[in-house]
């Protein structure tokens, strides 16, 4: 029997995936005006980052107002407790990629590091990550989730390279510190989304099988 | 553990309503018993305290322990075992005598008639319930003219005269209001302390609120029982979960 609660929750499943498509959509915009040092769409990140801000207050207002009138359980209960923190963990990304973009006026041009690859790659990787998180949820697949989970530590590994080759430069070059601090920051902003893809996959997880796998929860049952 | 079923089952005539339950009740927990209308858990209620030895045609099988001991043991002392395991109903069922009378009835028919006595049992129970301070200077009055609310927990103070072990309870808040429901609610935490529980309730919010256990019960088969944690956030059954989800068709 399908009851009028359950399309409610498919409003606000609906009304969390339009949000993570603004969210992946700011993040790539973010990267692209870093790449292509374009300070004019740095700025529409900024603009774009309200409107997630909106969603989230929307999104956490449903959620509580159907807890609050249907006093949910089982698995119900779960999806609602599981996009409440989904919710916060896509603002917050929405808010890394304004970090990312506000960087883009500090990269000078012609900078040797400009050309670090590795960074980029990072970037890749942590667009597919969301991508494939918010797809794991849309279609509640924690088999999905669980593979994102295991990419985070190469993402990790990335990190720690960009921040290597960064002191490199900084050490040899002094005048390139300005940009290199801009990259390291974007690095450590790219590699705080992957950690947040990777809380959307926890959720996820919990939400279809009610496991908890963050912090190694099962390994120190 | 302080009630134990094995593969009871229990007929009314032809009519098979309970199936092979099998059930563990722990001390000084609240255990809740959920499920539909006429799915037995009334039925399985009345098992506890052999209420129904008086409805006839009734046919029971498999064991019931109480304490160890099997309850349906023909030597079984079935008085003793109503003084240890109470019952509340539904409504309340205060006789229509004073207040007093009412609770200094279980131990009178105990051979208590000792004045002194009687009136520390009285002030005992009726602290237990919350209704002492209140009643105090109202001994003498009708139980019959108090609230609803108030008659009920004066039926729960008549149980606690007589010291049981286990108090039953079938949907003992249906005939109450939400404000009277939570006192009552509030009172069963106070007396978790000291008694076992269970309930019978059709308000599976309150389940959730009160109960340490909880089964599910469906057409006379006890689904799933399990901590009342477990059962609604990740129940094992998908019947558990359509009933405490209200997907029930």
């Amino acid at each position: 029997m399908d009851r009028h609660f359950d399309e409610e929750l498919r409003g606000v499943k609906e009304r969390l995936i339009e949000m993570a498509g603004m969210v992946e959509n700011s993040i790539k915009d973010a990267l692209t005006a870093l790449k292509n040092k374009d300070t004019e769409s740095a700025k529409k990140i900024r603009n774009l980052d309200h409107k997630i801000d909106k969603y989230e207050i929307d999104i956490e207002d449903m959620c509580v107002e159907l807890i609050a009138r249907h006093q949910p359980v089982g698995s119900d209960l779960r999806f609602l407790v599981g996009v409440i923190k989904m919710n916060n963990d896509l603002e917050r990304m929405g808010d890394h990629a304004v970090n990312i973009a506000d960087m883009v006026k500090y990269i000078e041009e012609g900078a040797p590091m400009n050309k670090i690859t590795t960074i980029w790659s990072m970037a890749d990787i942590v667009n597919e990550m969301l991508k494939d998180s918010v797809k794991s949820f849309i279609e509640s697949d924690p088999l999905r989730a669980q593979k994102v989970c295991e990419r985070d530590n190469t993402v990790d590994d990335m990190r720690n390279e960009v921040i290597r080759l960064l002191l490199t430069y900084m050490i040899e070059q002094p005048k390139t510190v300005n940009t290199a601090i801009s990259y390291l920051l974007v690095a450590k902003n790219l590699e705080r989304i992957a950690d947040l893809s990777t809380n959307i996959c926890e959720d996820v997880i919990y939400i279809a099988q009610a496991r908890v796998i963050k912090h190694h929860a099962e390994e120190r049952k | 553990m302080i009630i134990e079923t094995a593969k009871l089952n229990l007929y009314y005539g032809k009519f098979q309503a309970l199936k092979n339950i099998n059930l563990q009740i722990k001390r000084n927990l609240i255990t809740g018993i959920i499920g539909p209308s006429g799915c037995g858990k009334s039925t399985l209620l009345r098992v506890f305290n052999r209420m129904n030895d008086l409805i006839e045609n009734v046919r029971i099988t498999g064991s019931v322990f109480f304490d160890k001991e099997d309850i349906y043991s023909p030597l079984y002392d079935i008085i003793m075992l109503r003084k240890r395991i109470g019952m509340v109903f539904q409504r309340p069922n205060a006789f229509p005598l004073s207040v007093f009378d009412n609770i200094a009835y279980g131990p009178r028919v105990w051979g208590m008639n000792d004045k002194m006595v009687l009136n520390e049992i009285v002030e005992r129970s009726l602290t237990a319930v919350d209704l002492f301070n209140d009643l105090k200077d109202r001994l003498k009055t009708s139980a019959l003219a108090l609230s609803a609310e108030k008659q009920q927990r004066l039926c729960i103070a008549r149980l606690l005269a007589v010291e049981p072990e286990v108090l039953l309870m079938d949907e003992p808040c249906s005939a109450l209001d939400p404000i009277a429901t939570g006192k009552i609610e509030e009172l069963m935490q106070e007396l978790k302390k000291r008694y076992t529980i269970i309930i019978v309730t059709h308000n599976m919010q309150q389940a959730a609120r009160i109960a340490d256990e909880v089964g599910f019960m469906l057409l006379g088969e006890l689904i799933e029982f399990d901590s009342a944690k477990k059962i609604f956030t990740n129940p094992r059954d998908k019947r558990t979960f359509d009933y405490i989800s209200g997907r029930f068709g």
